[in-house]
C-alpha cells in the first residue's frame, strides 16, 4: 500500500511539478474518499427504500415487491433506471433556476452531515472538533430545497405545501436541537468521537431517556415522515413541495429524504445508545462498526414501523407537540442535567 | 478544567435581579390567571418596585465599585439615578391602572414590559463599559417601542409605535457603530479602559472621535435632543397617556446618565471635542422646544416640546463640565420628574373620551374644579421656572453653572428661550382661568390619581421653598464623577 | 498556491458575487436566494479562519432561522420592486458617499487599529468563546437573554389577537380525561323500532 502510494506521489511530482502536484493531490485524495463515503449511503439509501416497502408490506399482510430478481432485491436498480429514463417535465411559468437547484438542495446537505459521522473511532471522513454543531448547521439549511421547490413550481399545492413543510422543519429542529444539549453537557464536548467515547460506563440513553424520545419523534417530524408528513399529505396537496418534479429530480428529494431519515438513526445511535461500543464489554470482540450498524438498523426499522402504525397528525396538533410539549420539557431537562451536573460534581 | 470567574457581587445587583424575577413571575401570572386577577398583577408590580426600592435602600453604602468584568459599576451617581429611576416608574404606574381599565389595555404584558424597561435603565445607569450600555437602552427601548404601540386598535397609538421604534433602531444602529469605531480605536468597550487608552495615546485619532460624535448622536436620540427630536411629538401625542407620561420621564433620567458614563468616565479627555457640539445641541433644542410648543394646540404634544425644553436646559448643565453643572443636572432631573408626572397625570384625569385631548378643552377648568385648576397652574408655572417652585431653582442652579464655567452667551441664549417658553405655559393657565367653560368637568379623581397628584405638588412646592436638602443631595450624587 | 488559498479565493469570490447578486437581481426571491448564498460563503471563510464555532452559529441562526423567516415573508409578499428600484438610482449619489465614508473608515481603522490576532492557543475557539461568555461577560449575556424575552413578548402582545367566536377548539388534555360513561352511552333498541 505504502508502494503504491509512493508511486502516485513521484509520477505526479514528476508530471505537474512541485508547485501544483500537492494541490492536485489534495482535492482528488479527498474526492477519493468522498466517493467511498458517499457510495455506501447511496447504496443505503436505495436499499432503505426496499426494505421500507417490504417491512410495510409485511406489516399489512402482503409481499412487498418480489419480481425484479430473487426476493425483489434489484428493486432499487429497477426504480432508478425507471426514474433516469423518465422525461423531466417543467410545468409552465417555473423558475428553471430555482426548480432545478431545490432538489440538488435538499440531496447535498443530507450527504454533507454524512462527513463528520464516525463510523468507528478511525471510521471518519472529517474528524472534526465541533461535529455535533456542523451536523446541526448543515441540517438547519435543508428547509431551504422544500421552500426553492414549492415557491419556484408555480402551483398552490407545491407552495401550501413548502409553506407547511418548512414551519415544521424550523419548528421540530427547535426541540431536535435542544435534546442534543444534555447529550453535550454529559459528555463536555462537541465532537461525536468524544460524545460516543464518554458513553463508555453508561449510554446516554438511560440518565435521558426522555430526551431521547423526543429526539426521536422529533427526527420523524424533521425529515417529514409519517406521521407527521403533512407537507405531502396525499389527502390534501398532491404531494406536498415536490407535487410538479418528476424523474429524476423527483428522485433527488427521494434520496435527500432518506437521506436524511437514516442520518437521523445514526445520530441517535451515537448520541444516545453508544454508536459503535458494544452493550457489554464481553461482546466487544465483535467490531465497532457492526454495533453501529445494528443500533441504527434498528432505528430505522422503528421509523418505518410507525410510519405503519399511526394515523396522520393534524396540523395544528403538529405545531402544539413541538411547542407546547416538546420545547418545554426538553428545555427543562436541559436544566435539569445541567443542576445535576453540578450537584454530582462533574463540573 | 478550572475556568477562572471575575469577581461577581452579585448583592449590588440585588435591585435587578429582583425586578428580573417579578417580571417573569409576573409573566407566568398573567399568562395562567384570568381576567379577575388583572388588579392583582398591578399591585404585584407596584410592590415589586417598592421592593426593590427596598433593598435598593439596604444595600451598603455606595464606594465606587465594578464589578461583573467591569460592566457593572456601582457609586454614589448610579443609587441616586435608581432612585430616580423607580420613582419615576412608579408614580406613573400607579396613575396607569384605571386608565388602562377604562381603555380596556389592561393586561398583564403592560406591567412586565413597564419593569423590564425600568431594568434596562438600571443597567444603563450603572454601566461599566459601552456594551452594557447599549445592551441596557435596548432593553428599556425595546420595552416602550411596545407600550407606546400598546392600544393596537388605534391608527395613532400603533403609528407611535412603529415611528419610534424605527427611528431608535436607528439611533440604536447610529450608537452602536459609534462604539464599534471606539472599539476599534482603543480596542476596548469598558469606560476607564477607554479613558486609559486616550490618555496615554500620543494624539486624538480622527476614529475616535467620529466615534465619539456617533455616541453622543445615539443617546441624544433617546434624550429627543434637536435636531434629533422628530419622534417625539408624534409619540406623545399617539401614545396612551400613561406611557407617555412614562416616557417622559424614565429615559430620560437613563439617558442623561449614560451621557454623564460616556462623557466623564470615558471621554473626559475629549472634553475639547464634545463640548462645543453638546453646546449647539443645547441651543438648537431649546430653540425647537420653545418655538415649536407655541403653535400646538394638543396638550401632549405641546408638553412633547415643553420636555424637548427641558432637555436643552439639562445639556447646558452637562457641558459646563464642573461639579455645579452636573449638580444641576440631577437635581434638574429629579424636579423634572415630579413636575412632568403631575402635568401628565391631570391630563389623565381630564380625559374623557377624546375630549382633553385639546388646549381649548380645558377652558374654564377653575370655575368647575379650583383644586384641579390650581395643580395644573402650578405645574405648569414650575416648568416655566417663577419662583418659589422647584423649577425655578432648577434652571436657577443650571443658569448659575453656566455662568461659572464661562458659557455667558449660553446662559443668556436659554434665558430668552424660557421666557418664550413661559409664553406657552401661561397660555394654558390663562385658559383655565380666564376662558368660558364648556365642559362639565364632572369627573371623580380616583385615591391613586390623589395620591400621584399630591405627590408630586408636594415635591414641586417644598423643593421650590427648602431646595437644601435635594441639593446636597445632587451634590453627593455626583462626587464621584471627574 | 496552497490549497487554502485557492479555498478561499474561492469562497470570497462567491461572497462578493452573491453579495452583487442581491442588490441586482430583478426578483426579490432571488436577491433573498443570493444573500442566503453569502451568508453561507462567509461561514466558510469562517472556517478557514478556523473560528468554526463563528461558522456554525451564522449557518444556524442566519440561514437556519432568519432567512427562512424572511424567505417566508417575501415569498408570500409578491411584491413588484421596480419602482423601488427605479427610485434607487436617484438615491445612488448618497449611497455612493455613504459607502466611501465608511471605505475610509474601515481604511483608517484597520492602519491604526490597536486589535492584536490572538496568539494561536490550544483551546479551540468553540470552547474560547464558551468561557469568556459566562465568565467576563456573564452580565451583558443575561442582560441580552432579557432583551429576547422583551421582543418575544412584544411580538405576541402586539400581533395575537383573541377572537372571540373560536368555531372548534381541541383541548387534547380534556379529550383524554374523558371516560367511556361520559362519552358513550349504550342504549338498548329492539329491532324496527329505530332510535
Amino acid at each position: 500500500m505504502t508502494e503504491l502510494n509512493q508511486l502516485i506521489q513521484n509520477q505526479g511530482l514528476a508530471l505537474l511539478g512541485p508547485q501544483w502536484w500537492p494541490l492536485v493531490w489534495t482535492l482528488v485524495w479527498t474526492l477519493i474518499k468522498i466517493i467511498l463515503l458517499i457510495t455506501p449511503v447511496m447504496i443505503l439509501v436505495s436499499y432503505y427504500t426496499l426494505a421500507e416497502r417490504k417491512v410495510i408490506g409485511y406489516m399489512q399482510v402482503r409481499y412487498g415487491p418480489n419480481r425484479a430478481g430473487f426476493w425483489g432485491i434489484l428493486q432499487p436498480f429497477a426504480d432508478a433506471i425507471k426514474l433516469f429514463c423518465k422525461e423531466t417535465l417543467i410545468p409552465q411559468g417555473a423558475k428553471r433556476a430555482v426548480f432545478f437547484l431545490a432538489p440538488a438542495l435538499t440531496l447535498v446537505p443530507a450527504l454533507l452531515m454524512w462527513a463528520v459521522i464516525p463510523f468507528s473511532p478511525e471510521l471518519i471522513l472529517a474528524d472534526i472538533n465541533v461535529g455535533i454543531l456542523y451536523v446541526l448547521a448543515i441540517s438547519s439549511i435543508g428547509v431551504y430545497g422544500v421552500l426553492m421547490s414549492g415557491w419556484s413550481s408555480n402551483s398552490r399545492f407545491a407552495f401550501l405545501g413548502s409553506m407547511r413543510s418548512a414551519g415544521q422543519m424550523i419548528s421540530y429542529e427547535v426541540s431536535l436541537g435542544f435534546t442534543l444539549i444534555p447529550v453535550i453537557l454529559l459528555s463536555g464536548s462537541l465532537s461525536l468521537k468524544d460524545i460516543v467515547n464518554a458513553q463508555q460506563d453508561m449510554w446516554n440513553i438511560i440518565p435521558l431517556l426522555p430526551m431521547f424520545v423526543i429526539y426521536f419523534i422529533s427526527g420523524v417530524a424533521e425529515t417529514n415522515r409519517s406521521p407527521f408528513d403533512l407537507p405531502e399529505a396525499e389527502a390534501e396537496l398532491v404531494a406536498g413541495y415536490f407535487t410538479d418534479y418528476s424523474a429524476m429530480s423527483f428522485g433527488l428529494f427521494f434520496l435527500g429524504e432518506y437521506a436524511n431519515m437514516i442520518l437521523v438513526c445514526f445520530l441517535g445511535s451515537l448520541m444516545f445508545l453508544g454508536g459503535w461500543l458494544p452493550p457489554i464489554g464481553l461482546l466487544s470482540f465483535i467490531p465497532g462498526i457492526v454495533w453501529l450498524a445494528i443500533k441504527a438498523g434498528f432505528l430505522m426499522f422503528v421509523f418505518l414501523w410507525i410510519r405503519a402504525t399511526f394515523p396522520r397528525y393534524r396540523y395544528d396538533q403538529l405545531m402544539r407537540l413541538g411547542w407546547k410539549i416538546f420545547l418545554p420539557i426538553s428545555l427543562t431537562w436541559v436544566f435539569l442535567t445541567a443542576v445535576g451536573l453540578h450537584l454530582f460534581g462533574k463540573v | 478544567m478550572a475556568v477562572q470567574l471575575p469577581e461577581m457581587n452579585l448583592v449590588l445587583l440585588s435591585p435587578e435581579i429582583l425586578l428580573s424575577l417579578v417580571a417573569m413571575g409576573l409573566l407566568l401570572m398573567s399568562a395562567w390567571s384570568g381576567k379577575e386577577s388583572r388588579g392583582l398583577i398591578g399591585t404585584m408590580a407596584l410592590s415589586g418596585i417598592v421592593l426593590a426600592a427596598v433593598v435598593l435602600a439596604g444595600l451598603s453604602s455606595a464606594t465606587p465599585s465594578a464589578t461583573m468584568g467591569g460592566h457593572f459599576i456601582d457609586d454614589r451617581l448610579a443609587r441616586a439615578m435608581k432612585w430616580l429611576l423607580l420613582i419615576a416608574t412608579a408614580l406613573p404606574l400607579l396613575m396607569s391602572r384605571e386608565y388602562l381599565n377604562q381603555h380596556g389595555l389592561d393586561s398583564g404584558e403592560y406591567y412586565v414590559l413597564t419593569i423590564t424597561s425600568l431594568i434596562g435603565a438600571m443597567a444603563m445607569v450603572s454601566a461599566g463599559s459601552f456594551l452594557l450600555l447599549y445592551l441596557g437602552l435596548e432593553l428599556m427601548s425595546l420595552s416602550i417601542y411596545v407600550l407606546a404601540a400598546y392600544q393596537r386598535d388605534q391608527l395613532q397609538s400603533t403609528e407611535a409605535g412603529l415611528k419610534y421604534f424605527i427611528l431608535g433602531s436607528l439611533a440604536s444602529g447610529i450608537l452602536l457603530y459609534g462604539t464599534s469605531l471606539v472599539y476599534g480605536a482603543t480596542g476596548t468597550t469598558l469606560f476607564t479602559a477607554v479613558a486609559n487608552a486616550i490618555k496615554t495615546a500620543e494624539h486624538v485619532s480622527p476614529v475616535l472621535v467620529l466615534g465619539a460624535v456617533l455616541v453622543i448622536i445615539g443617546i441624544s436620540f433617546k434624550v429627543a435632543a434637536a435636531p434629533f427630536h422628530m419622534w417625539a411629538p408624534d409619540v406623545y401625542e399617539g401614545a396612551p397617556t400613561s406611557v407617555t407620561a412614562f416616557i417622559a420621564v424614565m429615559p430620560k433620567v437613563a439617558a442623561f446618565t449614560a451621557f454623564f458614563r460616556v462623557l466623564l468616565e470615558a471621554f473626559s479627555a475629549l472634553h475639547v471635542h464634545w463640548a462645543p457640539m453638546l453646546q449647539l445641541l443645547a441651543v438648537l433644542t431649546l430653540a425647537v422646544g420653545s418655538l415649536g410648543a407655541i403653535a400646538q394646540s394638543n396638550i401632549k404634544r405641546l408638553l412633547a416640546y415643553s420636555s424637548i425644553g427641558h432637555v436643552g436646559f439639562l445639556l447646558i448643565g452637562l457641558t459646563t463640565g464642573s461639579q455645579l453643572g452636573h449638580q444641576s443636572v440631577v437635581f434638574y432631573l429629579a424636579n423634572y420628574i415630579f413636575m412632568s408626572v403631575g402635568a401628565f397625570c391631570l391630563v389623565l384625569v381630564l380625559n374623557r373620551q377624546g375630549i382633553g385631548d385639546q388646549i381649548s378643552d380645558y377652558a374654564g377648568l377653575a370655575k368647575k374644579r379650583p383644586l384641579l385648576a390650581f395643580l395644573m397652574s402650578m405645574f405648569m408655572f414650575s416648568m416655566a421656572g417663577i419662583p418659589p417652585l422647584a423649577g425655578f431653582i432648577a434652571k436657577l442652579y443650571v443658569l448659575m453653572a453656566a455662568v461659572k464655567a464661562g458659557l455667558l452667551t449660553l446662559a443668556v441664549i436659554s434665558v430668552i428661550f424660557a421666557a418664550i417658553g413661559a409664553f406657552y405655559y401661561l397660555r394654558i393657565v390663562k385658559i383655565i382661568y380666564f376662558d368660558v367653560a364648556e365642559q362639565p368637568f364632572d369627573m371623580e379623581v380616583s385615591l391613586s390619581h390623589q395620591i400621584v397628584l399630591a405627590i408630586s405638588a408636594l415635591i414641586v412646592l417644598v423643593v421650590g421653598i427648602f431646595p437644601g436638602k435635594l441639593l446636597d443631595w445632587s451634590l453627593a450624587s455626583v462626587q464621584s464623577l471627574l | 498556491m496552497m490549497v487554502v488559498d485557492v479555498i478561499f479565493y474561492a469562497f470570497a469570490a462567491v461572497t462578493t458575487l452573491a453579495a452583487i447578486g442581491v442588490v441586482s437581481s430583478r426578483n426579490q426571491v432571488h436577491s433573498v436566494l443570493f444573500l442566503i448564498l453569502t451568508f453561507f460563503s462567509t461561514a466558510a471563510l469562517f472556517v478557514l479562519l478556523e473560528a468554526e464555532f463563528l461558522a456554525a452559529l451564522l449557518v444556524m441562526v442566519y440561514m437556519g432561522a432568519v432567512a427562512v423567516l424572511f424567505l417566508f415573508v417575501v415569498m408570500m409578499l409578491d411584491m413588484d420592486v421596480s419602482d423601488l428600484k427605479a427610485q434607487a438610482i436617484n438615491h445612488l449619489p448618497l449611497g455612493l458617499a455613504v459607502g466611501a465614508v465608511i471605505l475610509l473608515e474601515l481604511v483608517v481603522v484597520l492602519s491604526h487599529s490597536h486589535a492584536h490576532v490572538a496568539a494561536a492557543s490550544t483551546v479551540p475557539n468553540t470552547l474560547a468563546i464558551g468561557r469568556t461568555l459566562y465568565t467576563q461577560y456573564l452580565y451583558p449575556f443575561e442582560l441580552a437573554s432579557l432583551i429576547l424575552l422583551v421582543a418575544l413578548i412584544g411580538a405576541v402582545v402586539l400581533t395575537l389577537r383573541e377572537r372571540k367566536k373560536v368555531m372548534r377548539r381541541q383541548v387534547i388534555s380534556q379529550q383524554i380525561a374523558r371516560t367511556r360513561s361520559e362519552a358513550v352511552e349504550l342504549v338498548q333498541r329492539k329491532p324496527g323500532e329505530g332510535a
